[in-house]
């Protein structure tokens, strides 16, 4: 029999790095640059620090493998620094995280990540993490080298060394590693670092991607986000293995202290109800050391059975509308937008908020009107980029019925059009189908959720459309005038052999009538306008530009939200002003019809 | 060109085509001046407006009607309606007579050469074929009468003792004894309503074959050598000039007249009832484009159990076939001529069809005795004799 032997952590991701997103040198290169935001991002919001971001990803030669380049890929934030001797737990040691299991909206949950960055570094390149961190307690900034040590799964601080650094508190982490890099769709970095700017609002990025120039977007917002406090684990949430791991966490409390202490939603009243559901009294007052597995399972079975108040929503922290409405106006020319931030529900005794926003960008809105619209899918404000099809988000977005918001959709598939679909799902316990967190699991609740919240905005987004079908459809009515009628009173003139007063009076006639259609589809047109103008008169007022020198398009909404007659007044100029056009036109037309109908006669 | 001395007529017509359609632009003018809507109705050509009488034999229309009334969205109908009226008038104004298809070059010729008229191009033909058909329900005329002909497939026709007269455009009459011909056939093509038909010896029966294939092999095996008959291919669903040539036999020389065809849906639904009783689409035209008297010989269900007769399974995951056995099942319910009791019996065939899901094509009959080239015309005769059809 050969002999049996126990690993480390650290050698079984080591081995299975695929597993946590390094299963390719496109995904390497993102999935660093993630971990390494993510763990910033989470840190200044710890520190309630505003965070000033700085990335910078560059080749810097030919990489260990085949078909890679060695990447360098450095980010720099100003959060509140790591100690010396957190270092190498923090960069080297797998599963050792202040996050894990804590119950809070955070970006990081296991720690895995960074400490997988860093293998995957030490694996390709031979040398693991180089770090520069400043607490606002250190003198000066501590300058080391991580690695991983693989069999021990701890980390090694190498090559320490201190200097003064030109600023209070912060980390700086620069990986080198095999990779390729990609800049756009799905998997790009371009992509990456739009989702994470459009879900961060307080955050200030500066970024240098490959030869490109340095981009600075500035935050609109200042507030810090408020992370709620960790919650406690809802009874009906846990397995029985769970639930007897749970325990042994509280040592020699009785049974009804620990129910008390460590679920939420348990009161007097539940514990009632608990015996009143075969929990034996007795077992309320033994410790939790007193009690027998067969115990246990009696008490797990008792909880199961027992009606409790869903968990909690406080727990889930929202970007808000609002902070969508400016971030969004970051991510490039915006022609129209929609966003809808739901009130938190329990979905699969979980507490969860969804987002969703609904853009179109004047520059994209060229691209062809027969491509699937581009989906953003975002967890606790981590942008997801691989595997799309078994994320909840996409099944939700699959599962509307968007043809009657006005968009092109093929069968069960994503819509059609020139949009971004941005989704967002925050949870302090999202549940995630593998440990590299590309894919939200997709539960009938959770995707029940996703899909009300794109209704609403679907809704939001049909008014526009409308309104642009709308105006295609009076543009097409003009033109139809301007072509046809004149050659239809020309003709039937021909046939009859009427004089010009009669067929000058027919004319006449017809455009009094086809005035009036046209009239009828502009008056639809106004009303289509004036939903829209009211909606965008909203998200004006939501992203601050009714006051300043906004659009012209929302400022006119604005103002007629404030005054129905002012606005009413104006589109009658307009439309007045497109009626003579078209009259104008028509009478050229006319102009040129009995021209040539002189010529034909001659 | 100088107008035709003797136009082609179809029908003994009592309307004045261009006085009408006058008319008719006059009204819409008058309206347009008084700043109305000007409205144009055309018979609707559809089965929920097609009434079939058994006395009469042919399905008419009923009284529902299509209304075009002037608006942004119908302008462009009506401009084009009354561009293609202006170029059928002419037509008839000088005697000129064209196929839908030159029709619509015409139109393409006539928008090239003038700026104005451009909005009004056609895509494709199509387009200017529903105009004319559109015009025709209008104003209650067949598409000869405006002097358009199709170009009609099908009625190759075989006979030993059928003359045919024909008097021509310029008054002349040319006589043609289909005895002469050997095994080439007489075509009526598009205007067989104007010909004069005369027996030189007692005729029989006709008989119609789907096939115009097999309509050849029995000519080819002596089949009108032996018989005082009229043999005529059809060529699959039944063209104009097919219907209006099965309709002036009928009338003419009042002989029986046999169908011949596959036992399937599609050939009593889409062949034999057209030949019969006319079709929904073409409701104003059934009076004279069909002949109520023809009788279906075969392939009868029951030849199938005497003769032994190959059949097919039809397949519904064959999207035609399918199709085919769906429109079965809605003629029985909605067709008013398979709902009549006078036609209780091809409907009974058709409810057979659906029920046993097979068919059995017109050709099985070779594989009786495959050794006697003559065994098609023995079943067929026999058939006629019996008085084995429906």
């Amino acid at each position: 029999m050969s002999k049996i032997t126990t690993s480390s952590t650290a050698e079984y991701f080591a081995k299975n790095l695929q597993q946590v997103g390094f299963s390719s040198p496109v995904k390497a290169v993102l999935t660093t640059l993630k971990e390494s935001v993510d763990n910033s991002l989470d840190a200044c919001e710890e520190g309630k620090i505003l965070p000033e971001l700085s990335v910078s990803v560059r080749k810097v030669g030919t990489g260990g493998s085949r078909s890679t380049d060695l990447v360098e890929i450095v980010v720099e934030d100003n959060g509140p620094g790591i100690e010396t001797e957190d270092l190498s737990k923090v960069f080297g040691e797998y599963l050792a995280s202040s996050k894990f299991g804590r119950g809070q909206c955070s970006r990081g949950q296991q720690g895995i990540g960074i400490s997988a960055a860093t293998t995957w570094a030490q694996l390709t390149n031979a040398s693991g993490v180089k770090v520069i961190s400043k607490t606002s307690r250190m003198k000066k900034a501590v300058r080391a080298t991580v690695d991983v040590d693989i069999k021990a799964n701890k980390g090694v601080l190498k090559n320490k060394e201190t200097f003064d650094w030109d600023r209070p508190h912060g980390t700086r982490v620069e990986f080198r590693i095999d990779g390729r890099v990609q800049l756009n769709g799905d998997g790009g970095l371009i992509t990456y670092l739009d989702g994470t700017t459009l879900v961060n609002p307080h955050l200030h990025l500066r970024y240098k991607l490959l030869d490109a120039d340095w981009s600075d977007v500035p935050r609109v917002t200042e507030e810090v986000p408020q992370v709620p406090p960790p919650t406690l684990p809802h009874p009906h949430t846990m397995k029985l293995g769970e639930f007897m791991t749970h325990a042994a966490l509280y040592g020699r409390i009785t049974l009804e202290k620990f129910l008390r202490k460590g679920f939420s939603r348990v009161t007097d009243q539940t514990l009632k109800e608990l015996v009143k559901n075969g929990l034996p009294k007795t077992h309320l007052s033994k410790s939790l050391t007193q009690i027998s597995e067969q115990d246990y399972k009696k008490i797990f079975q008792a909880i199961q059975n027992t009606e409790m108040s869903s968990p909690s929503t406080r727990s889930v922290l929202t970007v808000g509308e609002e902070g969508l409405s400016k971030s969004i106006q970051r991510l490039g020319e915006v022609d129209f937008f929609s966003v809808v931030t739901r009130r938190p529900r329990i979905c699969d005794f979980k507490p969860v908020v969804v987002e969703v926003a609904i853009a179109r960008f004047i520059n994209r809105a060229s691209d062809s009107q027969e491509s699937p619209v581009q989906l953003l899918r975002f967890a606790n404000r981590v942008p997801l980029q691989f595997d799309k099809a078994a994320c909840a988000i996409t099944k939700a977005v699959e599962s509307v019925n968007w043809r009657s918001y006005g968009l092109n959709q093929p069968k069960n598939s994503l819509p059609l059009g020139p949009y971004v679909f941005a989704v967002s799902v925050t949870s302090p316990f999202i549940k995630f189908k593998n440990a590299s967190k590309e894919t939200i699991d997709a539960s009938d609740e959770l995707v029940e959720e996703i899909r009300r919240s794109l209704m609403q905005a679907g809704q939001k987004l049909s008014r526009h459309i409308r309104r642009e079908d709308k105006a295609a459809d009076l543009e097409r009515k003009l033109q139809h005038i301007e072509k046809f009628a004149p050659i239809l009173v020309e003709g039937l003139a021909r046939i009859v052999k009427a004089p010009e007063s009669r067929k000058q009076r027919a004319q006449e006639g017809l455009k009094r009538l086809l005035g009036r259609d046209a009239e009828a589809v502009e008056e639809e047109l106004q009303t289509a306008e004036s939903r829209l103008a009211e909606l965008k008169a909203k998200q004006g007022e939501l992203i601050g530009e009714a006051e300043e020198a906004a659009p012209e398009e929302v400022v006119a909404s604005t103002k007629k939200a404030a005054s129905g007659t002012q606005k009413k007044a104006g589109t009658k100029k307009v439309s007045a002003a497109k009626k003579a056009a078209a009259t104008k036109k028509m009478a050229g037309t006319k102009k040129a019809t009995a021209a040539s109908g002189t010529r034909k006669k001659a | 060109m100088a107008k035709q001395a003797n136009p082609i007529r179809i029908r003994k017509l009592n309307k004045d085509i261009p006085k009408i359609s006058k008319d008719l632009c006059d009204a819409m003018l008058k309206d347009l001046e008084k700043g109305e809507r000007p409205v144009l109705e055309a018979i609707k050509c559809s089965l929920d407006n097609s009434i079939y009488n058994p006395k009469v034999g042919y399905l008419t229309p009923g009284e529902k009607v299509v209304r075009t009334e002037l608006n942004v969205s119908s302008v462009q109908k009506m401009a084009r309606t009354v561009f293609m009226l202006e170029v059928l008038l002419g037509n008839l104004e000088s005697g000129a007579v064209n196929t839908k298809r030159e029709l619509y070059y015409m139109a393409k010729g006539l928008v090239k050469s003038n700026q104005v008229l451009r909005p009004l191009d056609f895509g494709d033909q199509p387009e200017s074929d529903a105009v004319i058909d559109f015009i025709c329900d209008m104003l209650e005329v067949y598409r000869e009468e405006m002097n358009c002909f199709a170009n009609d497939r099908g009625g190759q026709t075989y006979s030993k003792q059928l003359v045919v007269t024909e008097t021509l455009s310029d008054g002349t009459t040319a006589n043609v004894d289909l005895s002469t011909l050997g095994t080439t056939p007489f075509q009526p093509k598009n205007k067989p309503q104007q010909f004069k038909l005369k027996a030189k010896k007692k005729i029989d029966f006709c008989l119609v074959i789907e096939s115009e294939g097999t309509a050849n092999t029995l000519v080819s095996n002596g089949f009108t050598q032996r018989n005082n008959c009229i043999l005529v291919g059809a060529q699959g669903v039944p063209s104009n000039g097919v219907r209006g040539w099965c309709k002036t036999i009928q009338d003419q020389l009042k002989i029986p007249i046999y169908f011949y065809g596959d036992l399937d849906a599609y050939t009593l639904q889409n062949i034999f009832r057209t030949l019969k009783a006319g079709s929904a689409a073409s409701l104003i035209r059934n009076s004279d484009f069909s002949a109520p008297d023809v009788k279906f010989l075969g392939v009868l269900p029951e030849d199938v159990k005497k003769y032994d007769l190959d059949c097919y399974d039809v397949s519904e995951r064959d999207t035609s076939e399918a199709r085919a056995l769906k429109k079965a099942k809605d003629a029985l319910e909605n067709d008013p001529f398979f709902k009549d009791k006078k036609n209780k019996r091809l409907a009974d065939i058709l409810r057979w069809l659906v029920k046993e899901k097979i068919r059995c094509e017109q050709q099985a009959v070779f594989s009786v005795n495959p050794k006697d080239p003559l065994m098609p015309e023995k079943i067929i005769l026999e058939k006629i004799k019996r008085g084995a059809y429906v």
